[in-house]
């Protein structure tokens, strides 16, 4: 391991249990428990309901069954609109496409988070914060460009700026380097365990690229799920 | 103290009258139609029937023929002002067409005789092109020498002013009918004289006496001389031409002749006699004045007869 | 909302072809309808407006809306003509006051409009410098003649020939402007008036040249003899009317049976109006009068049916247009999914999206509605002058 994971549990899951689609497909999570500052990575094949987690310990889903608790908030307990103020204040989102809005600038893309939602605003701290971000991962002389004039790796670089524009202490990473060539995949992951530690957070990374596996603090395999690695 | 009140019942007399008097004038003054006329018989016509309720201008110089009067722009200008223009029509204002008046005050005298226009093909006619021959002649113009015609042209001027201001309708009668018969006396009367004079022929100095010859079957013939200009040898020539086939004894003339003239023509066996048709204001005397003695002229040459 | 409208704005500028396509078609589906209307009712004003106050037209016997839109609007189709002797009769009815009009020619593309002066009388037209013409071959323009020529008082306007092969026949006349006239926002501020005799100088039924009588020259007198002087072609005619040559214009023939394509009878009464009428429908073979106002009301109950159907059409296009509009921005939205998706995900609500789309739509509906009314004041300032040139020209 690269740093001390913290002892406080971040996020408690207990008892999950999700199913969805025409297949029945169904998720049972008897108990996952995720430390402070843990780097997490999630590996699975395709359809082993590994987003489905991210997407359920964001709050995006319900269980039908269970509990998740992030930082002792039952999230799954709130209602849709506090799922969603917690989500965009306390929860950061990096996506393998990036899912950045071709028509906005790197700056607005940054910021987009703070113009959909009442829960944030943007003033002139917010706005320092982007520039420091920018300059800390590297893009600040691209603030003014379209994002679609960039290259993959300045892509996610600015999905990781808007990501850790509100500090949040949970990134959850969806094939982060899913689509960048191998020197980009290693950058990047430097660039997010960085901004990780920095910020103090917990990762949970859904990943395929197992040579990546060995930076991470745990690898969970959604596989043989009943086989958890001991916390 | 009774000469006292005869001097005040004076005074106040004298007042209320010059007090009357005024507002009249004033009245008259406020509503005169403002008119002009072509020639001096028609404006002594409007004059003798509107009276004061009009005033009436005849726009042309003193010494000019009426009917070849070269108006510029400013003589216009009063003329399309005016409440009416009295004209004369057989296109007697040979100005008329080369001016803009307004139709609507335009009032012709003669049109409910234009059948009885007389036309002329005395001139000089000239062609050019392929327009054909023309010649600057027309219609002659002189309505007025034929009384029957000058009373129905001061009817027409009744009737104008009548339409014009019908609450003065009264007035317009009144002054109208005295002037009616006297124009129909002096049509009567050269009536008669014609009949006296038995076709003897006669010669006219200038060519305006179409209607006279017309209506009262006079014999007579003209020449185009000018009362104030001694004829030339030309002109002398023309003139015994025409009296080899036409034996006048009497020449009428539309102004006093020089005395040279006179002479020459007695010197041909010719008298003159001054027949005035008046197109201009003369200098003294009015229109029946003038006429009056135009055909006391005539009447003594149907004596000699 | 500010942030919904700020993204809003964004996508749109991003997409501008798209977004320029909609403001197009969404501003000419809502400029069709009330430019129509703005045209329509500027018609009617204008057509009416002159036909309530002409009482009556009297002209050759043919089509009353062309003898209507001539003598009223100045229009490019003539009517047959009638003569002077139209005029004499109605002066001898004593019934109406009569204002002839020939409206034949032209001055580069302006009417020539010879007429008496009582027209600017009876139109309640007055002269902002100079005066009214006197004499021929003087004229008065309209106002915007003045300004679009730059013409003013003592400056001169050349009638136009006919066509360019009739050499022989009608010929350009100089003729001096005395005055301009106020602008009346009516066809007489396009035109060129004068005095109708002036109208017969440019046809040639009058002219002027030298003094057949004294003028001499090799070739120049045919022959002459005491009573008849035949000139050549060579004899120099006037193409301009002035105070030493007006002496010599004169007109040949007889003036009653010289041109008018109309004439406008001011009746003294309603009585003498319809004694006059009667008259004209019961012993005139060749010529008609009309009643302005009524063949103007006829011509619009026409317009207005065919507005009627007009409107039918462009509601059509409009259900149409709206529709393709409805399906631009579903589709739009289906390709959005993903993007909203990933605002879904990172905590906007399902509200926040709708914002955003009814921002886009708010923009683009605004953007057309300026273009839509800029186009309308712009229709608004041109009307008259669009409204006489499809309409009344």
């Amino acid at each position: 391991m690269l740093h001390k994971v913290g002892d406080t549990c971040l996020i408690n899951i207990d008892s999950l249990e999700l199913s969805y689609g025409s297949d029945g497909f169904r998720l049972s999570i008897p108990q996952l428990k995720i430390n402070n500052t843990e780097k997490v990575a999630i590996i699975g094949p395709s359809g082993s309901g590994k987003t489905s987690l991210l997407k359920l310990i964001s709050g995006i889903i319900l269980p039908q069954k269970g509990e998740i608790s992030i930082a002792g908030v039952t999230v799954n307990q709130l209602s849709d609109a506090e799922r969603r103020d917690y989500r965009i204040t306390n929860i950061g989102f990096i996506f393998q496409d990036f899912e950045l809005l071709d028509y906005l600038s790197v700056q607005d893309n940054i910021l987009h988070p703070f113009r959909i939602t009442q829960a944030l605003k943007i003033d002139s701290q917010v706005r320092s914060r982007a520039q420091e971000l920018a300059e800390e991962l590297g893009i600040a002389n691209k603030m003014r460009r379209l994002t679609d004039t960039l290259s993959q790796g300045e892509k996610q670089r600015t999905a990781i700026c808007r990501a850790m524009m509100t500090s949040p202490k949970l990134i959850l990473a969806d094939e982060a380097t899913g689509n960048l060539d191998p020197s980009n995949k290693t950058k990047i992951l430097d660039t997010l365990f960085r901004t990780t530690d920095k910020n103090k957070a917990t990762l949970i990374a859904v990943t395929h690229d197992h040579e990546l596996l060995e930076r991470f603090d745990r690898v969970i395999d959604f596989k043989q799920y009943c086989e958890l690695e001991a916390v | 103290m009774k000469r006292s009140n005869t001097y005040l019942a004076r005074k106040a007399f004298l007042f209320s009258s010059l007090f009357l008097a005024l507002s009249h004038v004033n009245a008259a003054e406020q509503s005169a139609l403002d008119i002009y006329t072509v020639n001096y018989p028609l404006k002594f016509f409007a004059e003798s029937i509107a009276g004061e309720h009009a005033k009436v201008t005849l726009p042309m110089p003193n010494d000019i023929d009426p009917a070849f009067w070269s108006p510029k722009a400013e003589d216009i200008a009063g003329l399309q002002q005016a409440d009416m223009i009295l004209l004369n029509g057989a296109n007697y204002a040979k100005w008329l067409p080369k001016v803009s008046l307004p139709l609507f005050k335009l009032v012709n005298t003669s049109s409910e005789f234009r059948d009885a226009y007389i036309p002329l093909s005395e001139g000089v006619t000239h062609n050019h092109g392929a327009g054909g021959k023309h010649a600057h002649t027309g219609t002659a113009f002189t309505t007025w020498l034929d009384f029957s015609l000058a009373e129905k042209q001061a009817k027409a001027v009744f009737k104008a002013l009548s339409r014009k201001n019908p609450k003065l309708n009264a007035d317009f009668v009144q002054n109208f009918i005295p002037l009616q018969a006297a124009l129909l006396a002096m049509d009567s009367e050269l009536t008669e004289i014609s009949a006296a004079l038995q076709g003897q022929p006669l010669i006219g100095s200038h060519p305006v006496y179409q209607y006279l010859k017309n209506r009262y079957q006079l014999n007579l013939q003209s020449v185009h001389w000018e009362p104030e200009e001694a004829p030339s040898a030309e002109q002398w020539d023309g003139l015994k031409k025409i009296l080899e086939t036409h034996p006048a004894k009497w020449m009428v003339w539309e102004g006093q002749p020089v005395a040279e003239t006179v002479a020459a023509l007695e010197a041909l066996g010719l008298k003159s006699i001054v027949f005035n048709p008046v197109a201009n204001a003369p200098e003294t005397g009015d229109f029946l004045t003038i006429m009056q003695e135009n055909i006391s002229a005539l009447k003594a040459v149907s004596s000699t007869q | 909302m500010i942030d919904s409208l700020y993204l809003a704005w964004r996508y749109i500028v991003f997409n501008r072809v798209k977004t320029i396509t909609l403001v197009l078609c969404i501003s000419l589906v809502s400029f069709l309808p009330f430019a129509l209307k703005i045209l329509l009712k500027e018609s009617e004003q204008q057509l009416m407006s002159r036909a309530t106050t002409t009482p009556l037209l009297v002209g050759a016997k043919g089509n009353a809306l062309d003898l209507v839109m001539n003598s009223l609007y100045f229009s490019k189709e003539k009517p047959d003509f009638i003569s002077m002797k139209a005029i004499e009769k109605i002066v001898d009815s004593y019934l109406a006051l009569p204002i002839p009009l020939y409206t034949r020619f032209q001055a580069r593309e302006y009417p020539i409009v010879g007429t008496s002066i009582d027209y600017f009388e009876f139109r309640q037209h007055s002269l902002a410098k100079g005066r009214t013409f006197a004499m021929l071959g003087e004229c008065v323009i309209g106002a915007d003649v003045a300004t679009r020529l730059n013409l003013g008082v003592g400056d001169s306007i050349l009638s136009s020939p006919e066509n360019l092969f009739d050499l022989a026949g009608v010929y350009p006349l100089k003729m001096t402007i005395t005055g301009v006239l106020n602008k009346t926002n009516s066809v007489d501020d396009k035109a060129v008036f004068v005095d109708l005799k002036t109208t017969w100088v440019i046809q040639g039924l009058g002219h002027g040249h030298q003094d057949v009588k004294t003028m001499s020259g090799p070739g120049a007198v045919l022959s002459r003899s005491e009573k008849l002087v035949t000139a050549s072609a060579k004899i120099k005619q006037y193409a301009e009317i002035n105070l030493d040559n007006l002496e010599s214009f004169h007109f040949h023939g007889d003036s009653s049976i010289y041109p008018l394509t109309a004439i406008i009878a001011v009746p003294q009464d309603q009585k003498s109006a319809t004694i006059l009428r009667g008259r004209y429908l019961s012993e005139q073979k060749n010529q008609q009068i009309v009643r302005p106002k009524q063949v103007i009301e006829d011509l619009l109950s026409n317009i207005f049916q065919i507005k009627a159907f007009i409107d039918a059409v462009v509601l059509i296009v409009a259900i149409a247009m709206v529709l393709a509009i409805f399906l631009v921005f579903s589709l739009s939205f289906r390709l959005r999914q993903k993007e909203i998706s990933t605002i879904l995900h990172l905590g906007c609500s399902r509200f926040t999206v709708v914002q955003l789309i009814v921002a886009e739509i708010l923009i683009i509906v605004l953007f057309s509605s300026a273009l839509c009314y800029s186009a309308l004041l712009v229709l608004q300032y041109f009307q008259g002058e669009i409204v006489h040139q499809l309409f009344i020209s």
